[in-house]
C-alpha cells in the first residue's frame, strides 16, 4: 500500500547503474592526522552529469571533493583508505602519477585562483605543461575554453591584460577556463559561487550546466537553490557520512531521511 | 524540529489554519444545503448561495498566501508539498461550495419539496458526503495520512448512494411525467453531492501526498 507507516531510514543511498558512473567511491575513509573526518563513504558520480554536495560546514563533502584527485596529499598527515574508481581505476593507488590524474580531474576553488600573469597565459599554463602545441594550436585551446568558460566576449579584446584585472565572477570564469584547458574528464567545483554576484553566479551555473555535456562535475555548494538547480544528482553529508544520495528532484521534493529533509528546509539545529 | 527562521513556522501554521477554517465552512455548506433540500426551506436556501461568497475570498487569500511564501521563502520537500496542497485543497474545497451554491439555487427553483422515495436516498447520499468532507478537513488538520487514506478508500459507497438515488428520481419521473422539471433539479443535485464526495477523495490525495510525498492510486472504483 502507499501509506508510510514505519519510521525513516538513517540513510539512503541510491546505486546508480555501473555504466552510468564515471568515478566510483567505495568504502572511503578519511584522516586529518589522528582526527577521522569521513566514515566509509561510498557513492557514484555519473558521467555527463552534475552532482551537488551540501551539507553544514565541516560535514566532510570539501574534503570527499579533495580525495578525489588526490590534492589532499600535497598536505603532511592527511591519510585515505578505501577506493576511488576513475574509469575503474584507483587514483588513490601507490603507482598513481598524481600530476597526470590532477589534468584529467580537474578543480575550481571556493575564491578565484588567477595567476599573476596574462589571462591567455592563465589558460595556456596548465596546456603548456602538459602538451606540446604550436602557436595557432594552443591560441585555439585557449579561445575555445575561454568560450566554453562563458568568458570569451569579456576579455577575447584584453588578453594579454593581467587575470588579476578581472572581477570577481570572470577571475571565477577563467579558473574555469584554466580548468578545462587541459581537457579533463571530471570538474570539481569547491564552492565555485560562493564569493560571487547573483548575475556572476548565474553566468557560472549556466556555464556547468553547458559543460556537463563533456565531463562528470562534482560541486561542493552551500546554496540549496544552486544544488537544486544545477545538479542531476545531490548527496547530504553530516558528521563526516554520507546521509542521502539521489535523484535531486527526489531530495528536494521528498527526501527520505529526516536529517537531509531538516536540513534542506532550514530545520537544522 | 522547528525551522530556524521561525517566520516559515509561523506562515505555515498560518496556511494550515486557513485551510482547515475554510474546510469547516465548506462542509457547513453542504451540510446547509442538504438541509435546505430536505426542508424545502427557501428562504434558507438563499442564505446558502450567498454564503459561497466567503469561500471565494478565502480561496483568493490562501492563493496569495501561498504564492507571497513560495516567493519568499523558496520552500522545498514538506514545505513545499505542503504549500502546494494548501493552494489545490483551497481549490478543491471552492468547487465543492459552488456545488453546495448550486444546489441551494436548485431549491429555490423547484415547484414544490421532492417526494420522500426520491428524498431519502439523496438525503443518505448528502449525509454521507458531508460525513466524509468533514474526515478528510479532520484528516487535514491533524496531520493524519491514515484519516486521508481511510476517506480514499471508501469513495465507492458514495457512487452507490448516487446510483440509487438517480434510479429512484428516474422512476419518479416515469411514474408521473408532470414532475419531469423538479425531477432534472433533483438528477442535478445528486450529482452534485457525487462531484463533491470527488472533491473530497481528491482532497485525501492531497493530505497523504503533503504528508508522505507518496501518490496514492489505483482506488477502487465502482
Amino acid at each position: 500500500m502507499n501509506v508510510q507507516l514505519e519510521s525513516p531510514p538513517e540513510t539512503a543511498i541510491l546505486d546508480l547503474p555501473s555504466e552510468t558512473v564515471k568515478l566510483q567511491v567505495r568504502n572511503l575513509n578519511f584522516f586529518y592526522g589522528q582526527k577521522q573526518s569521513l566514515f566509509d563513504v561510498s557513492v557514484g558520480f555519473a558521467a555527463n552529469a552534475v552532482t551537488a554536495l551540501i551539507g553544514p560546514s565541516g560535514c566532510g563533502k570539501s574534503t570527499l571533493l579533495r580525495t578525489l584527485n588526490r590534492i589532499y596529499s600535497l598536505y603532511p598527515g592527511q591519510k585515505a583508505t578505501g577506493q576511488v574508481l576513475l574509469d575503474g581505476e584507483d587514483v588513490l593507488g601507490a603507482r598513481v602519477d598524481v600530476a597526470a590524474l590532477r589534468a584529467r580531474v580537474g578543480m575550481v576553488f571556493q575564491k578565484p585562483t588567477p595567476f599573476p600573469m596574462s589571462i591567455f597565459d592563465n589558460v595556456a599554463y596548465g596546456v603548456r605543461l602538459y602538451e606540446k602545441l604550436g602557436k595557432a594550436d594552443l591560441a585555439a585551446r585557449v579561445e575555445e575554453s575561454l568560450r566554453r568558460a562563458a568568458l570569451w566576449d569579456e576579455v577575447k579584446d584584453k588578453l594579454r591584460e593581467s587575470g588579476l584585472s578581472l572581477s570577481g565572477g570572470q577571475q571565477q570564469r577563467l579558473c574555469v577556463a584554466r580548468g578545462i584547458a587541459v581537457r579533463p574528464e571530471v570538474l570539481l567545483l569547491d564552492e565555485p559561487a560562493s564569493a560571487l554576484d547573483p548575475i556572476s553566479t548565474a553566468r557560472l551555473e549556466e556555464t556547468i550546466a553547458e559543460l556537463k555535456r563533456d565531463y562528470t562535475i562534482v560541486i561542493v555548494t552551500h546554496n540549496m537553490g544552486q544544488a537544486a538547480r544545477l545538479s542531476d544528482h545531490t548527496g547530504f553529508m553530516y558528521l563526516g557520512k554520507l546521509v542521502e544520495f539521489g535523484e535531486t528532484e527526489q531530495v528536494f521534493t521528498n527526501p527520505v531521511t529526516t536529517r537531509a529533509r531538516d536540513y534542506i528546509t532550514g530545520r537544522f539545529g | 524540529m522547528d525551522h530556524t527562521i521561525t517566520a516559515i513556522d509561523a506562515d505555515l501554521q498560518a496556511l494550515t489554519r486557513d485551510v482547515s477554517a475554510m474546510g469547516d465552512l465548506a462542509v457547513a455548506q453542504v451540510r446547509a444545503s442538504i438541509d435546505v433540500f430536505l426542508a424545502h426551506d427557501l428562504a434558507t436556501a438563499a442564505k446558502v448561495v450567498r454564503g459561497d461568497d466567503a469561500l471565494d475570498l478565502q480561496d483568493a487569500e490562501i492563493e496569495k498566501r501561498a504564492v507571497r511564501f513560495i516567493a519568499l521563502r523558496q520552500p522545498v520537500a514538506d514545505d513545499l508539498r505542503r504549500t502546494i496542497a494548501a493552494m489545490k485543497i483551497a481549490m478543491q474545497l471552492e468547487r465543492c461550495g459552488d456545488l453546495a451554491k448550486n444546489i441551494g439555487k436548485r431549491v429555490g427553483r423547484m415547484a414544490s419539496a421532492a417526494p420522500a422515495a426520491q428524498a431519502a436516498p439523496i438525503g443518505e447520499l448528502g449525509r454521507l458526503v458531508t460525513e466524509r468532507l468533514a474526515a478528510v478537513v479532520e484528516a487535514y488538520r491533524s496531520d493524519d495520512s491514515q484519516g486521508a487514506y481511510a476517506v480514499w478508500l471508501k469513495d465507492t459507497d458514495i457512487d452507490e448512494r448516487h446510483e440509487a438515488s438517480l434510479r429512484e428520481i428516474v422512476a419518479g419521473m416515469v411514474a408521473d411525467p408532470a414532475t419531469v422539471g423538479d425531477g432534472a433539479h433533483l438528477l442535478f443535485i445528486a450529482k452534485n453531492l457525487e462531484r463533491i464526495g470527488d472533491h473530497a477523495t481528491n482532497i485525501a490525495e492531497l493530505v497523504h501526498y503533503q504528508i508522505t510525498g507518496q501518490e496514492l492510486d489505483n482506488r477502487p472504483k465502482l
